[in-house]
């Protein structure tokens, strides 16, 4: 690299900064359309046609219009979550709970929260931890739509942040 | 097209309903996906996921990686879309997904394929046409190794109430 490592990433998201509890509401939200949902659905090979033929789904039972694959909006909260949660991580452990709690249509924008559960050590590193957040997706207009917890291995300031 | 007459056609049905699936039932799902440097970062960007692990080759390299690591949201993502014309396409809203795990990287050029086993299937005393079903599905790369596993739970529409 040309630039030493952390210089790529944020100074104060490290492990240590990921108290249990510390609550965070993210900088930005995002509109779903149709890179977000019609193609990103049909590039995953998800053949599903209720979430990208708008003839199908006209009039349908969760609302006109295509309906957006529950992990697209789920990949995008975390996504807006990101660089708050994750720009520091070694790698993204896994995921549970996630519940889809009501239908996402296009032109719907998404804005993100997050909660640190639980921050633990890593067995066998002491050069990062894990953390485990819990993700909430908001729309525009205040409705829920998705809730998640997601398991993230973080590094440590104390070992990364002059790397 | 004076001469074409629509009815004379039999539709090619696709998707599976309630009483398609039993406790304990392997489905091994179609088609196997190459996941592509492009895919990561079409995926990556259009979810606001800027991670360098994702999007920098030489950060990546810098942690020990031959590439840059693909977004596990995006290995998610495509795991369940070739799940779906088996488990889900019959309709349903997507529920849920539970104890999902990243055991490995995936790197651009690996190709995934996953397979599902019906573990709990249920009817709903609320939802007389619908019943709900938990899958745990598998999937893995080119090279036999368990990339991701995940429980998914759907309502899956009964075949008496299908149109």
């Amino acid at each position: 690299m040309s630039r030493p490592l952390a210089r790529l990433t944020g100074a104060n998201n490290y492990f240590e900064d990921f108290p249990a509890g510390r609550k965070m509401r993210h900088a930005r939200g995002a509109t779903i359309d149709e890179v977000e949902n019609n193609y990103l659905s049909k590039a995953v090979d998800n053949t599903a046609q209720g979430h990208w033929n708008e003839h199908a789904v006209r009039g349908g039972p969760l609302g006109s219009g295509r309906i957006v694959f529950g992990l697209i909006t789920g990949s995008m909260v975390i996504g807006l979550a990101s660089q708050d949660t994750a720009e520091n991580a070694l790698a993204e452990v896994g995921l549970d709970k996630l519940r889809f709690v009501s239908p996402v249509h296009h032109g719907d924008t998404i804005y993100a929260y997050s909660e640190v559960l639980e921050a633990t050590d890593a067995p066998g590193r002491d050069d990062a931890g894990l953390v485990t957040f819990k993700h909430w997706g908001v729309t525009h207009d205040g409705r829920l739509v998705f809730e998640g917890e997601r398991t993230v291995l973080l590094k440590k300031r104390s070992h990364w942040a002059e790397r | 097209m004076a001469d074409f007459d629509p009815s004379g056609f039999e539709l090619v049905k696709r998707g599976n309903q309630y009483e398609d699936f039993a406790v304990g039932q392997r489905w091994t799902h179609h088609w196997g996906r190459t996941i592509t440097e492009s895919d990561n970062v079409t995926f990556s960007a259009a979810t606001c996921n800027w991670t360098p692990m994702h999007l920098n080759v030489e950060y990546a390299r810098a942690h020990g990686h031959p590439d840059v690591v693909v977004n596990p949201m995006l290995v998610l993502c495509t795991v369940v879309g070739m799940s779906v014309e088996d488990l889900s396409e019959g309709g349903g809203p997507f529920l849920g997904v539970n104890q999902c795990t990243f055991h490995i990287p995936v790197y651009p050029g690996d190709t995934i394929t996953a397979e599902s086993v019906v573990e709990e299937m249920r009817t709903s005393a609320s939802r007389p046409d619908t019943g709900i079903i938990t899958w745990h599905t598998e999937a893995r790369n080119q090279r036999g190794e368990l990339v991701v596993d995940y429980r998914r739970t759907n309502l899956v529409a009964m075949r008496k109430a299908a149109r």
